[in-house]
Protein backbone atom coordinates (compact mmCIF):
# COMPACT_ATOMS: atom_id res chain seq x y z
CA UNK A 1 0.00 0.00 0.00
CA UNK A 2 1.72 3.29 -1.30
CA UNK A 3 -1.45 5.50 -0.24
CA UNK A 4 -2.49 6.42 2.91
CA UNK A 5 -5.28 8.47 1.79
CA UNK A 6 -6.97 8.14 -1.76
CA UNK A 7 -10.09 10.93 -1.95
CA UNK A 8 -12.38 10.87 -5.55
CA UNK A 9 -14.89 13.62 -5.77
CA UNK A 10 -15.97 13.84 -2.19
CA UNK A 11 -18.84 16.04 -1.66
CA UNK A 12 -20.46 17.68 1.88
CA UNK A 13 -23.33 19.79 2.11
CA UNK A 14 -25.20 20.80 4.90
CA UNK A 15 -28.55 21.58 3.60
CA UNK A 16 -28.20 23.63 0.52
CA UNK A 17 -24.86 24.35 1.02
CA UNK A 18 -22.02 23.03 -0.42
CA UNK A 19 -18.97 23.03 1.62
CA UNK A 20 -16.88 20.79 -0.07
CA UNK A 21 -17.75 20.19 -4.31
CA UNK A 22 -15.88 17.56 -5.15
CA UNK A 23 -12.30 17.16 -4.30
CA UNK A 24 -9.70 14.32 -5.27
CA UNK A 25 -6.07 13.86 -4.64
CA UNK A 26 -3.91 10.93 -3.38
CA UNK A 27 -1.45 11.28 -0.26
CA UNK A 28 1.21 9.21 -0.66
CA UNK A 29 2.49 7.11 2.44
CA UNK A 30 5.39 8.68 4.39
CA UNK A 31 4.25 11.87 3.09
CA UNK A 32 3.42 15.47 4.69
CA UNK A 33 0.42 16.64 2.43
CA UNK A 34 -1.40 20.07 3.03
CA UNK A 35 -4.46 21.57 2.40
CA UNK A 36 -3.77 25.25 2.05
CA UNK A 37 -6.77 27.73 2.04
CA UNK A 38 -8.46 30.46 3.41
CA UNK A 39 -10.89 30.38 6.17
CA UNK A 40 -13.87 28.46 5.08
CA UNK A 41 -12.52 27.18 2.39
CA UNK A 42 -13.85 23.19 3.49
CA UNK A 43 -10.45 22.02 4.96
CA UNK A 44 -11.80 21.18 8.28
CA UNK A 45 -14.99 19.65 6.56
CA UNK A 46 -12.58 17.35 4.57
CA UNK A 47 -10.60 16.38 7.80
CA UNK A 48 -13.72 15.66 9.63
CA UNK A 49 -14.78 13.27 6.69
CA UNK A 50 -11.79 11.76 6.50
CA UNK A 51 -11.45 10.97 9.86
CA UNK A 52 -15.25 9.42 9.83
CA UNK A 53 -16.78 12.40 12.26
CA UNK A 54 -19.14 13.54 9.31
CA UNK A 55 -20.68 11.15 6.29
CA UNK A 56 -19.76 12.63 3.10
CA UNK A 57 -22.56 13.50 1.21
CA UNK A 58 -21.16 11.77 -2.23
CA UNK A 59 -17.82 10.29 -3.25
CA UNK A 60 -15.36 8.37 -1.75
CA UNK A 61 -12.25 8.25 0.79
CA UNK A 62 -10.16 5.46 2.03
CA UNK A 63 -7.76 6.57 4.55
CA UNK A 64 -5.20 3.67 5.98
CA UNK A 65 -6.39 1.28 3.26
CA UNK A 66 -9.96 1.65 4.66
CA UNK A 67 -12.91 3.42 3.51
CA UNK A 68 -14.27 6.03 5.35
CA UNK A 69 -18.11 5.05 5.67
CA UNK A 70 -17.90 1.11 5.12
CA UNK A 71 -15.29 0.58 7.57
CA UNK A 72 -15.23 3.99 10.05
CA UNK A 73 -13.76 1.56 13.27
CA UNK A 74 -10.49 0.64 11.26
CA UNK A 75 -10.17 3.93 9.82
CA UNK A 76 -10.09 5.11 13.70
CA UNK A 77 -7.51 2.04 14.80
CA UNK A 78 -5.13 4.06 12.18
CA UNK A 79 -5.46 7.59 12.67
CA UNK A 80 -4.39 9.90 15.25
CA UNK A 81 -5.82 14.06 14.54
CA UNK A 82 -5.04 17.04 16.33
CA UNK A 83 -8.31 19.02 16.14
CA UNK A 84 -8.46 22.77 14.98
CA UNK A 85 -9.97 23.67 18.24
CA UNK A 86 -9.21 22.28 21.55
CA UNK A 87 -10.43 18.78 22.55
CA UNK A 88 -8.59 18.17 25.85
CA UNK A 89 -10.56 17.76 29.10
CA UNK A 90 -9.54 20.74 31.01
CA UNK A 91 -10.57 19.66 34.23
CA UNK A 92 -8.36 16.88 34.19
CA UNK A 93 -4.05 16.80 33.99
CA UNK A 94 -2.23 16.51 31.11
CA UNK A 95 -1.28 12.56 32.72
CA UNK A 96 -5.31 12.19 32.86
CA UNK A 97 -5.94 13.45 29.32
CA UNK A 98 -2.91 11.11 28.23
CA UNK A 99 -3.88 8.13 30.27
CA UNK A 100 -8.20 8.07 29.00
CA UNK A 101 -6.81 8.79 25.34
CA UNK A 102 -4.27 5.50 26.03
CA UNK A 103 -6.91 3.35 27.37
CA UNK A 104 -9.82 4.19 24.60
CA UNK A 105 -7.54 3.36 22.08
CA UNK A 106 -6.93 0.05 23.91
CA UNK A 107 -3.30 0.97 25.57
CA UNK A 108 -2.67 -0.50 29.71
CA UNK A 109 -0.39 -1.09 31.90
CA UNK A 110 3.51 -0.27 31.71
CA UNK A 111 3.27 -0.21 27.87
CA UNK A 112 0.96 2.68 28.38
CA UNK A 113 3.14 4.85 30.68
CA UNK A 114 6.19 3.99 29.12
CA UNK A 115 4.88 5.71 25.88
CA UNK A 116 3.17 8.69 28.02
CA UNK A 117 6.34 9.10 29.29
CA UNK A 118 8.54 8.91 26.40
CA UNK A 119 5.67 11.70 24.65
CA UNK A 120 5.23 13.91 26.95
CA UNK A 121 8.99 14.46 27.37
CA UNK A 122 9.12 14.88 23.60
CA UNK A 123 7.21 17.87 23.63
CA UNK A 124 8.49 19.18 26.81
CA UNK A 125 5.51 18.79 28.98
CA UNK A 126 6.73 16.31 31.73
CA UNK A 127 7.35 18.68 34.48
CA UNK A 128 3.89 19.87 34.00
CA UNK A 129 2.16 16.20 33.93
CA UNK A 130 0.14 16.75 37.10
CA UNK A 131 -1.28 20.22 36.56
CA UNK A 132 -4.80 20.48 35.05
CA UNK A 133 -5.13 21.64 31.79
CA UNK A 134 -7.06 24.51 32.36
CA UNK A 135 -3.84 25.92 33.87
CA UNK A 136 -1.90 25.35 30.19
CA UNK A 137 -0.93 28.17 27.99
CA UNK A 138 -2.53 27.61 24.27
CA UNK A 139 0.75 26.28 22.98
CA UNK A 140 1.22 23.97 26.06
CA UNK A 141 -2.40 22.32 24.90
CA UNK A 142 -1.52 22.41 21.34
CA UNK A 143 1.83 20.31 22.25
CA UNK A 144 -0.51 18.16 24.48
CA UNK A 145 -2.84 17.04 21.98
CA UNK A 146 -0.24 16.57 19.70
CA UNK A 147 1.39 14.03 22.10
CA UNK A 148 -2.02 12.66 22.84
CA UNK A 149 -2.70 12.29 19.07
CA UNK A 150 0.52 10.31 18.67
CA UNK A 151 0.25 8.15 21.77
CA UNK A 152 -1.38 4.94 19.79
CA UNK A 153 1.25 5.14 16.72
CA UNK A 154 -1.77 6.25 13.73
CA UNK A 155 -0.43 5.32 10.56
CA UNK A 156 -2.16 8.67 9.54
CA UNK A 157 -2.16 12.11 11.32
CA UNK A 158 -4.28 14.45 11.11
CA UNK A 159 -3.55 18.41 12.13
CA UNK A 160 -5.81 20.91 11.40
CA UNK A 161 -4.69 24.26 11.90
CA UNK A 162 -2.01 23.05 14.79
CA UNK A 163 -0.36 26.61 14.60
CA UNK A 164 -3.66 28.91 14.46
CA UNK A 165 -3.55 31.43 17.01
CA UNK A 166 0.23 30.92 18.35
CA UNK A 167 2.85 32.95 18.79
CA UNK A 168 5.49 32.38 16.35
CA UNK A 169 8.29 30.83 18.52
CA UNK A 170 5.67 28.60 19.38
CA UNK A 171 4.70 28.05 16.01
CA UNK A 172 8.03 27.25 14.96
CA UNK A 173 8.55 24.88 17.93
CA UNK A 174 5.57 23.49 16.87
CA UNK A 175 7.02 22.86 13.44
CA UNK A 176 10.07 20.74 14.81
CA UNK A 177 7.92 18.77 16.56
CA UNK A 178 6.11 17.73 13.24
CA UNK A 179 9.37 17.19 11.26
CA UNK A 180 10.35 14.93 13.93
CA UNK A 181 7.73 12.79 14.02
CA UNK A 182 8.25 12.86 10.00
CA UNK A 183 11.69 11.63 10.17
CA UNK A 184 11.50 9.34 13.26
CA UNK A 185 8.18 7.49 11.74
CA UNK A 186 7.88 7.77 8.67
CA UNK A 187 3.92 9.07 9.52
CA UNK A 188 2.35 10.16 6.75
CA UNK A 189 0.75 13.46 7.59
CA UNK A 190 -2.14 15.43 6.65
CA UNK A 191 -1.86 19.07 7.27
CA UNK A 192 -4.60 21.47 6.98
CA UNK A 193 -3.10 25.39 6.94
CA UNK A 194 -4.19 28.89 6.15
CA UNK A 195 -0.63 29.88 6.43
CA UNK A 196 1.86 30.06 3.17
CA UNK A 197 4.77 29.41 5.25
CA UNK A 198 3.57 26.96 7.47
CA UNK A 199 2.55 24.61 4.13
CA UNK A 200 6.05 25.64 2.36
CA UNK A 201 8.28 25.21 5.04
CA UNK A 202 6.55 21.50 6.35
CA UNK A 203 4.78 19.58 3.25
CA UNK A 204 6.03 17.71 0.45
CA UNK A 205 3.00 18.37 -1.65
CA UNK A 206 0.13 21.32 -1.36
CA UNK A 207 -3.24 21.46 -2.66
CA UNK A 208 -4.36 24.95 -2.70
CA UNK A 209 -8.10 24.73 -1.94
CA UNK A 210 -10.92 27.46 -2.21
CA UNK A 211 -14.24 27.60 -1.78
CA UNK A 212 -14.35 23.96 -1.49
CA UNK A 213 -12.36 22.93 -4.10
CA UNK A 214 -8.77 22.51 -5.13
CA UNK A 215 -7.45 24.61 -7.34
CA UNK A 216 -4.04 23.58 -8.30
CA UNK A 217 -1.52 21.11 -6.62
CA UNK A 218 1.92 20.35 -6.32
CA UNK A 219 5.29 20.47 -4.55
CA UNK A 220 5.66 24.65 -3.10
CA UNK A 221 8.03 24.68 -6.19
CA UNK A 222 5.55 23.65 -8.84
CA UNK A 223 3.03 25.57 -7.48
CA UNK A 224 4.88 29.07 -7.88
CA UNK A 225 5.91 27.88 -11.63
CA UNK A 226 2.23 28.78 -12.31
CA UNK A 227 2.75 32.25 -11.14
CA UNK A 228 6.02 31.99 -13.29
CA UNK A 229 6.48 35.82 -13.07
CA UNK A 230 7.90 38.46 -10.39
CA UNK A 231 5.10 40.80 -9.12
CA UNK A 232 5.59 44.60 -8.02
CA UNK A 233 3.11 45.94 -5.83
CA UNK A 234 2.74 49.71 -6.40
CA UNK A 235 0.70 52.44 -4.38
CA UNK A 236 0.00 54.89 -7.14
CA UNK A 237 -1.48 58.79 -7.17
CA UNK A 238 -3.44 58.20 -10.55
CA UNK A 239 -7.37 57.32 -11.36
CA UNK A 240 -9.05 54.24 -10.67
CA UNK A 241 -9.23 53.73 -14.69
CA UNK A 242 -5.53 54.59 -15.03
CA UNK A 243 -4.15 52.35 -12.31
CA UNK A 244 -3.84 49.30 -14.48
CA UNK A 245 -0.62 50.05 -16.07
CA UNK A 246 0.26 49.36 -20.11
CA UNK A 247 3.46 48.04 -21.17
CA UNK A 248 5.34 45.03 -23.35
CA UNK A 249 7.02 43.58 -20.05
CA UNK A 250 3.74 43.44 -17.93
CA UNK A 251 2.46 40.21 -18.18
CA UNK A 252 -0.61 40.63 -15.85
CA UNK A 253 -2.05 43.53 -13.83
CA UNK A 254 -4.85 43.40 -11.23
CA UNK A 255 -6.02 45.97 -8.32
CA UNK A 256 -6.08 44.87 -4.77
CA UNK A 257 -8.86 45.47 -2.53
CA UNK A 258 -6.68 47.99 -0.45
CA UNK A 259 -6.13 50.34 -3.43
CA UNK A 260 -2.88 48.54 -4.74
CA UNK A 261 -1.69 47.43 -7.76
CA UNK A 262 0.19 44.50 -8.43
CA UNK A 263 1.80 43.72 -11.57
CA UNK A 264 3.61 40.71 -12.45
CA UNK A 265 6.67 40.58 -14.27
CA UNK A 266 9.47 38.88 -15.35
CA UNK A 267 12.50 40.00 -13.77
CA UNK A 268 11.32 42.52 -11.27
CA UNK A 269 14.45 43.97 -10.69
CA UNK A 270 15.05 44.69 -14.43
CA UNK A 271 11.62 46.07 -14.77
CA UNK A 272 11.57 48.95 -12.19
CA UNK A 273 13.49 51.61 -14.40
CA UNK A 274 11.51 51.12 -17.40
CA UNK A 275 8.39 51.29 -15.17
CA UNK A 276 9.18 54.48 -13.46
CA UNK A 277 9.57 55.92 -17.11
CA UNK A 278 5.92 54.53 -17.88
CA UNK A 279 4.31 56.03 -15.00
CA UNK A 280 6.64 59.22 -15.55
CA UNK A 281 4.96 59.39 -19.66
CA UNK A 282 1.42 59.36 -17.97
CA UNK A 283 1.64 61.40 -15.48
CA UNK A 284 1.04 58.94 -12.84
CA UNK A 285 3.02 59.56 -9.16
CA UNK A 286 4.61 56.60 -7.90
CA UNK A 287 4.33 56.75 -4.00
CA UNK A 288 5.47 53.54 -2.94
CA UNK A 289 7.31 50.19 -4.98
CA UNK A 290 7.84 46.35 -3.25
CA UNK A 291 8.69 43.90 -5.26
CA UNK A 292 9.00 39.93 -4.66
CA UNK A 293 9.87 36.48 -6.03
CA UNK A 294 6.31 34.54 -6.39
CA UNK A 295 5.15 33.42 -3.18
CA UNK A 296 2.51 30.28 -2.55
CA UNK A 297 0.47 34.11 -1.62
CA UNK A 298 0.87 35.06 -5.20
CA UNK A 299 -0.07 31.90 -6.62
CA UNK A 300 -3.15 32.47 -4.53
CA UNK A 301 -4.15 35.16 -5.95
CA UNK A 302 -3.39 34.51 -9.00
CA UNK A 303 -5.85 31.49 -9.28
CA UNK A 304 -8.25 33.05 -7.28
CA UNK A 305 -7.46 37.33 -7.37
CA UNK A 306 -7.72 37.34 -3.66
CA UNK A 307 -5.15 37.31 -0.87
CA UNK A 308 -5.56 34.05 1.22
CA UNK A 309 -6.51 35.69 4.66
CA UNK A 310 -8.88 37.59 2.98
CA UNK A 311 -11.81 37.28 5.33
CA UNK A 312 -13.98 39.82 3.73
CA UNK A 313 -17.86 39.95 4.61
CA UNK A 314 -18.40 39.21 1.22
CA UNK A 315 -16.41 35.68 1.69
CA UNK A 316 -19.73 33.89 2.25
CA UNK A 317 -17.97 30.78 3.14
CA UNK A 318 -16.24 32.60 5.95
CA UNK A 319 -18.94 34.21 6.82
CA UNK A 320 -20.80 30.54 7.12
CA UNK A 321 -18.29 29.02 9.22
CA UNK A 322 -18.30 31.80 11.59
CA UNK A 323 -22.01 31.84 12.33
CA UNK A 324 -21.50 27.73 12.35
CA UNK A 325 -19.13 28.08 15.18
CA UNK A 326 -21.50 30.86 17.16
CA UNK A 327 -24.06 28.48 16.92
CA UNK A 328 -22.01 25.39 18.72
CA UNK B 1 -16.46 -2.29 25.18
CA UNK B 2 -15.29 -2.91 28.59
CA UNK B 3 -12.62 -0.70 28.13
CA UNK B 4 -14.15 2.32 27.05
CA UNK B 5 -16.71 1.81 29.54
CA UNK B 6 -14.16 2.30 32.72
CA UNK B 7 -12.57 4.94 31.19
CA UNK B 8 -15.46 7.01 30.87
CA UNK B 9 -16.53 6.12 33.91
CA UNK B 10 -12.91 6.79 35.48
CA UNK B 11 -13.05 10.04 33.62
CA UNK B 12 -16.08 11.55 35.25
CA UNK B 13 -15.35 10.19 39.01
CA UNK B 14 -11.73 12.18 38.34
CA UNK B 15 -13.45 15.14 37.40
CA UNK B 16 -15.77 14.80 40.52
CA UNK B 17 -12.53 14.20 42.56
CA UNK B 18 -11.13 17.54 40.41
CA UNK B 19 -13.99 19.44 41.39
CA UNK B 20 -15.42 18.31 44.88
CA UNK B 21 -16.19 22.02 45.94
CA UNK B 22 -18.08 22.72 43.42
CA UNK B 23 -20.24 19.53 43.19
CA UNK B 24 -20.26 19.01 47.06
CA UNK B 25 -21.76 22.90 47.05
CA UNK B 26 -24.25 21.29 44.92
CA UNK B 27 -26.17 19.60 47.94
CA UNK B 28 -26.59 23.01 49.30
CA UNK B 29 -30.07 23.63 47.30
CA UNK B 30 -31.15 20.19 48.40
CA UNK B 31 -30.27 21.11 51.90
CA UNK B 32 -31.94 24.48 52.02
CA UNK B 33 -35.03 23.19 51.12
CA UNK B 34 -34.98 20.37 53.93
CA UNK B 35 -34.04 22.94 56.60
CA UNK B 36 -35.72 26.08 55.46
CA UNK B 37 -38.33 24.36 53.96
CA UNK B 38 -39.10 21.43 55.66
CA UNK B 39 -38.51 22.23 58.56
CA UNK B 40 -40.67 25.36 58.87
CA UNK B 41 -43.71 23.41 57.72
CA UNK B 42 -42.96 20.60 60.21
CA UNK B 43 -43.81 22.56 62.47
CA UNK B 44 -47.26 23.77 60.81
CA UNK B 45 -48.42 20.40 60.48
CA UNK B 46 -46.98 19.38 63.80
CA UNK B 47 -50.83 17.94 64.64
CA UNK B 48 -52.67 14.46 64.19
CA UNK B 49 -54.73 15.49 61.26
CA UNK B 50 -51.85 16.94 59.23
CA UNK B 51 -49.91 13.12 60.83
CA UNK B 52 -52.49 11.90 59.07
CA UNK B 53 -52.54 13.27 55.96
CA UNK B 54 -48.48 12.46 55.41
CA UNK B 55 -49.44 8.55 55.60
CA UNK B 56 -49.40 8.40 59.96
CA UNK B 57 -45.46 10.52 59.57
CA UNK B 58 -43.94 13.84 61.07
CA UNK B 59 -43.79 15.93 57.84
CA UNK B 60 -39.83 15.90 58.00
CA UNK B 61 -40.09 12.04 57.66
CA UNK B 62 -42.78 12.42 54.80
CA UNK B 63 -40.30 14.83 52.92
CA UNK B 64 -36.29 13.22 53.59
CA UNK B 65 -37.88 10.48 50.69
CA UNK B 66 -38.46 13.32 48.63
CA UNK B 67 -35.79 15.57 48.71
CA UNK B 68 -33.28 12.76 48.05
CA UNK B 69 -35.08 11.96 45.04
CA UNK B 70 -35.12 15.20 44.02
CA UNK B 71 -31.42 15.52 44.70
CA UNK B 72 -30.77 12.61 42.70
CA UNK B 73 -33.35 13.67 39.88
CA UNK B 74 -31.56 17.24 39.93
CA UNK B 75 -27.71 16.02 39.77
CA UNK B 76 -28.25 13.01 37.74
CA UNK B 77 -30.06 15.04 34.75
CA UNK B 78 -27.52 17.93 35.26
CA UNK B 79 -25.19 15.99 34.95
CA UNK B 80 -26.67 13.99 32.05
CA UNK B 81 -26.91 17.23 30.06
CA UNK B 82 -23.35 18.34 30.81
CA UNK B 83 -22.58 16.16 27.46
CA UNK B 84 -22.86 19.56 26.34
CA UNK B 85 -20.08 21.15 27.77
CA UNK B 86 -17.87 18.29 26.40
CA UNK B 87 -19.34 19.20 22.73
CA UNK B 88 -18.69 23.20 23.69
CA UNK B 89 -15.22 22.28 25.27
CA UNK B 90 -14.81 19.92 22.24
CA UNK B 91 -13.47 16.61 24.27
CA UNK B 92 -16.70 14.76 22.52
CA UNK B 93 -15.26 14.93 19.13
CA UNK B 94 -11.67 13.41 20.89
CA UNK B 95 -14.09 10.59 22.04
CA UNK B 96 -16.47 10.10 18.85
CA UNK B 97 -13.02 9.65 16.81
CA UNK B 98 -11.84 6.90 19.29
CA UNK B 99 -12.01 3.39 17.90
CA UNK B 100 -13.78 2.89 21.00
CA UNK B 101 -17.32 1.43 21.44
CA UNK B 102 -19.37 4.82 21.50
CA UNK B 103 -22.16 2.81 23.00
CA UNK B 104 -19.64 1.20 25.99
CA UNK B 105 -18.22 4.82 26.34
CA UNK B 106 -21.58 6.48 26.82
CA UNK B 107 -22.79 4.07 29.20
CA UNK B 108 -19.36 4.55 31.25
CA UNK B 109 -19.93 7.80 31.66
CA UNK B 110 -24.16 7.48 32.42
CA UNK B 111 -22.42 5.09 34.87
CA UNK B 112 -19.89 7.45 36.10
CA UNK B 113 -21.87 10.46 36.64
CA UNK B 114 -24.55 7.65 38.80
CA UNK B 115 -21.69 7.20 40.74
CA UNK B 116 -20.89 10.71 41.59
CA UNK B 117 -24.84 11.25 42.20
CA UNK B 118 -25.22 8.81 44.55
CA UNK B 119 -21.97 10.28 46.46
CA UNK B 120 -24.32 13.60 46.69
CA UNK B 121 -27.67 11.85 47.23
CA UNK B 122 -25.56 9.96 50.46
CA UNK B 123 -24.77 13.27 51.96
CA UNK B 124 -27.67 14.35 51.84
CA UNK B 125 -29.91 10.89 53.82
CA UNK B 126 -26.94 11.58 56.30
CA UNK B 127 -27.68 14.98 56.78
CA UNK B 128 -31.54 14.43 56.77
CA UNK B 129 -31.38 11.30 59.20
CA UNK B 130 -30.72 13.64 62.59
CA UNK B 131 -33.94 15.90 61.48
CA UNK B 132 -36.36 13.55 60.16
CA UNK B 133 -37.10 11.41 63.53
CA UNK B 134 -38.54 8.08 61.81
CA UNK B 135 -36.51 7.70 59.30
CA UNK B 136 -34.81 3.68 58.99
CA UNK B 137 -31.48 3.16 58.90
CA UNK B 138 -31.93 -0.02 57.58
CA UNK B 139 -33.41 1.54 54.45
CA UNK B 140 -30.05 3.92 53.47
CA UNK B 141 -28.23 1.38 51.35
CA UNK B 142 -31.66 -0.05 49.58
CA UNK B 143 -32.57 3.63 49.07
CA UNK B 144 -29.37 4.44 47.46
CA UNK B 145 -30.40 1.46 45.51
CA UNK B 146 -33.40 3.47 43.88
CA UNK B 147 -31.52 6.12 43.55
CA UNK B 148 -29.26 4.75 41.73
CA UNK B 149 -31.88 3.79 39.03
CA UNK B 150 -32.95 7.16 38.82
CA UNK B 151 -29.72 8.71 38.49
CA UNK B 152 -29.35 6.16 35.01
CA UNK B 153 -32.68 6.93 34.15
CA UNK B 154 -32.37 11.04 34.18
CA UNK B 155 -28.22 10.79 32.86
CA UNK B 156 -29.48 8.70 30.04
CA UNK B 157 -31.77 11.38 28.96
CA UNK B 158 -29.50 14.09 30.13
CA UNK B 159 -27.21 13.10 27.35
CA UNK B 160 -29.88 12.20 24.37
CA UNK B 161 -31.39 15.85 25.10
CA UNK B 162 -27.59 17.36 25.36
CA UNK B 163 -27.22 15.83 22.06
CA UNK B 164 -29.83 17.06 20.30
CA UNK B 165 -29.55 20.92 21.85
CA UNK B 166 -27.74 22.93 19.45
CA UNK B 167 -27.14 25.69 22.00
CA UNK B 168 -26.45 26.57 25.95
CA UNK B 169 -30.05 28.64 26.05
CA UNK B 170 -31.97 25.55 24.92
CA UNK B 171 -30.23 24.40 28.04
CA UNK B 172 -31.08 27.00 30.70
CA UNK B 173 -35.10 26.65 29.16
CA UNK B 174 -35.54 22.83 29.61
CA UNK B 175 -33.86 22.97 32.91
CA UNK B 176 -36.66 25.70 33.86
CA UNK B 177 -39.60 23.62 32.38
CA UNK B 178 -38.87 20.19 33.28
CA UNK B 179 -37.04 20.47 36.88
CA UNK B 180 -39.68 22.42 39.39
CA UNK B 181 -42.43 21.07 37.88
CA UNK B 182 -41.28 17.43 38.35
CA UNK B 183 -40.53 17.50 41.39
CA UNK B 184 -43.63 19.33 42.54
CA UNK B 185 -45.68 16.97 40.44
CA UNK B 186 -43.99 13.76 42.17
CA UNK B 187 -45.52 13.65 45.92
CA UNK B 188 -42.09 14.45 47.01
CA UNK B 189 -43.34 17.90 48.89
CA UNK B 190 -47.46 16.98 49.44
CA UNK B 191 -49.14 13.53 49.11
CA UNK B 192 -50.32 12.31 45.51
CA UNK B 193 -54.02 11.69 46.77
CA UNK B 194 -54.99 15.09 47.64
CA UNK B 195 -53.64 16.53 44.54
CA UNK B 196 -56.69 17.65 41.95
CA UNK B 197 -57.33 15.06 39.35
CA UNK B 198 -55.34 16.58 36.50
CA UNK B 199 -52.58 16.56 38.44
CA UNK B 200 -52.46 13.49 39.89
CA UNK B 201 -53.01 12.08 36.28
CA UNK B 202 -49.51 13.94 35.27
CA UNK B 203 -47.74 12.49 38.86
CA UNK B 204 -48.83 9.32 37.79
CA UNK B 205 -46.80 9.54 34.51
CA UNK B 206 -44.42 11.34 36.30
CA UNK B 207 -41.06 9.23 36.67
CA UNK B 208 -39.72 10.61 39.98
CA UNK B 209 -43.28 9.82 41.53
CA UNK B 210 -41.96 6.01 41.44
CA UNK B 211 -38.44 7.27 42.60
CA UNK B 212 -39.85 8.99 45.61
CA UNK B 213 -42.54 5.95 46.53
CA UNK B 214 -39.53 3.43 46.13
CA UNK B 215 -37.38 5.82 48.48
CA UNK B 216 -40.22 5.94 50.69
CA UNK B 217 -40.88 2.24 50.70
CA UNK B 218 -37.20 2.28 52.29
CA UNK B 219 -36.58 4.69 54.14
CA UNK B 220 -40.29 5.29 56.33
CA UNK B 221 -42.01 2.11 54.90
CA UNK B 222 -45.02 0.66 53.58
CA UNK B 223 -47.63 2.50 55.28
CA UNK B 224 -46.78 5.65 53.71
CA UNK B 225 -45.66 4.75 50.35
CA UNK B 226 -48.73 4.79 47.24
CA UNK B 227 -47.54 2.04 45.76
CA UNK B 228 -46.11 -1.21 45.88
CA UNK B 229 -42.55 -1.54 46.16
CA UNK B 230 -42.69 -3.93 43.09
CA UNK B 231 -44.58 -1.36 41.06
CA UNK B 232 -41.51 1.24 41.47
CA UNK B 233 -38.79 -0.60 41.27
CA UNK B 234 -40.21 -2.09 38.17
CA UNK B 235 -41.40 1.16 36.45
CA UNK B 236 -37.88 2.20 37.28
CA UNK B 237 -36.05 -0.31 36.09
CA UNK B 238 -37.62 -0.70 32.68
CA UNK B 239 -37.60 3.81 32.69
CA UNK B 240 -33.55 3.14 33.07
CA UNK B 241 -33.10 0.52 30.13
CA UNK B 242 -35.06 2.86 28.12
CA UNK B 243 -33.38 5.95 28.74
CA UNK B 244 -30.00 4.75 28.95
CA UNK B 245 -30.62 2.70 25.63
CA UNK B 246 -31.66 5.70 24.00
CA UNK B 247 -28.34 7.61 24.85
CA UNK B 248 -26.38 4.80 23.63
CA UNK B 249 -28.28 4.80 20.77
CA UNK B 250 -27.84 8.78 19.90
CA UNK B 251 -24.74 8.53 20.97
CA UNK B 252 -23.76 6.20 18.40
CA UNK B 253 -24.83 7.81 15.31
CA UNK B 254 -23.78 11.09 16.90
CA UNK B 255 -21.60 13.22 14.16
CA UNK B 256 -19.88 16.65 14.91
CA UNK B 257 -21.36 19.97 13.58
Amino acid sequence: MSEAIVVENLVKKYGDFEAVKGVSFKVKQGEIFAFLGPNGAGKTTTVHVLTTLLRPTAGRAVVAGHDVVEEPMEVRKRIGIVFQDPSLDRELTAWENMYIHGRIYGLKGNELREKMERLLKFVELWEFKDKPVKTFSGGMQRRLEIARSLLHEPEVLFLDEPTIGLDPQTRAHIWDYIRAMKEEHNMTIFLTTHYMDEAEMLADRIAIIDHGKIIAEGTAEELKKLVGNDVIYLKLEAPEELKCLQGEFIRGCKVLPDGRVALEVENAAEALPGLFELANERGIRILEVTYHRPTLNDVFLHLTGREIRDESPENPMASFVRMRMRRR
Amino acid sequence: MMEALTTMAYRQLKRFIRARSRVLGMVINPLIWLVFFGLGWSRVFDNPMAKMIFGGVDYLTFLAPGIFAMTVFNMSFIAGVSVIWDKQFGFLKEVLVAPASRKGSILGRIIGDSLVTLAQGAIILVLTYPLAESLKLSGFLPALGVGFLLSMAFSGFGVSLALKMESMEGFQMVMMVLMLPLTFLSGAIYPIDTMPGWMKALAYINPLTYAVDGARHFLVGASVAKFSLGVDLGVLTVLAALLVGLAMTEFERATIG
